[in-house]
């Protein structure tokens, strides 16, 4: 069963580096924020997988930070400078 | 596949991409990409670590160096923009 | 009974791993910023949830499980708001990075 958590792992992660194909070509930069987004997302899946496989429990407070790096990132790349509606 | 098969294709997988990543990284022309590129990095960094049995380390690299680092330089690279464009404006008329 | 939870646990989590292969595929290959941000969700939400739900019926023990749940939601939570935002702005053009010049 380890095997198939691990073959399951790579699989993900050989579409994280297709993904992030989205991320250099991306012809907007939303388009590199949403493909990001999708890689810190499979990247909780990967985290998820191996802390089963290599049984270290702890990589689950990792998949966590990752969760939190998604939001705060998105978050500052749609920010709005302050000031900006009213002039 | 074994379980050793399987590890080291999941690393030879993960190091290339780290380099080709870090070269993007690099070698970008424009300062939001390079920043998007570099969170990506992050993010593939603290993978590794993950990989190498140090959780710890994983931690440290994804909440410093990909979220905090990464707003922070979206930020700058967003300010160097408006600096670069009021210049132009300041030399074309 | 450990065999059959196993074989589900197995088919959830490959289920899941085909969700983000179809998200990885519709965000390279959809022709409009909309319909891959479409694609993303269900990748997104979907097969993580399936992943998850796998990893569960592997390692039944709750703390576990509700940790994993815990994940699940912010998850969630934060794609479904961060999608939400990435579309507005591109929509109305009016983030700050969004198109370079969009700023007047």
């Amino acid at each position: 069963m380890p095997e198939m958590l691990l073959a399951i792992a790579l699989v993900l992660l050989l579409t994280m580096s297709v993904g992030l194909v989205r991320v250099v070509i991306g012809p907007t930069p939303p388009d590199r924020m949403m493909a990001a987004q999708l890689l810190g997302t499979s990247g909780i899946a990967t985290l998820l997988l191996l802390s089963q496989a290599l049984g270290v429990p702890a990589l689950l407070d990792v998949a966590l930070i990752f969760a939190l790096l998604a939001a705060v990132s998105v978050a500052a790349f749609t920010r709005r400078r302050a000031g900006a509606d009213q002039a | 596949m074994s379980q050793p098969a399987l590890l080291l294709a999941f690393d030879a997988v993960l190091l290339a991409t780290l380099l080709a990543l870090a070269l993007a990284a690099v070698l970008s022309p424009e300062p939001r990409r390079a920043v998007m590129l570099f969170i990506a990095f992050g993010l593939w960094l603290s993978l590794v670590w993950a990989r190498l049995h140090a959780p710890d380390v994983a931690l440290a690299e994804a909440a410093i160096g990909a979220g905090l680092g990464g707003a922070l330089m979206l930020a700058a690279a967003r300010r160097a923009a408006r600096a670069a464009r009021s210049n132009d404006d300041e030399a074309a008329g | 009974m450990d065999h059959l939870l196993d074989i589900a646990a197995a088919l959830c989590i490959a289920l899941g791993a085909g969700f983000f292969i179809a998200g990885t595929a519709g965000l390279l290959r959809l022709p409009d910023l909309f319909s891959r941000l479409h694609a993303l969700t269900k990748a997104d939400n979907l097969g993580l949830g399936l992943i998850m739900l796998g990893l569960i019926l592997y390692a039944p023990e709750p703390f576990y499980a509700a940790k994993l749940l815990l994940l699940w939601v912010l998850v969630m939570v934060s794609g479904a708001t961060g999608s939400h935002l990435i579309a507005k702005r591109a929509l109305r053009g009016d983030g700050e990075d969004m198109h370079g010049e969009g700023m007047q």
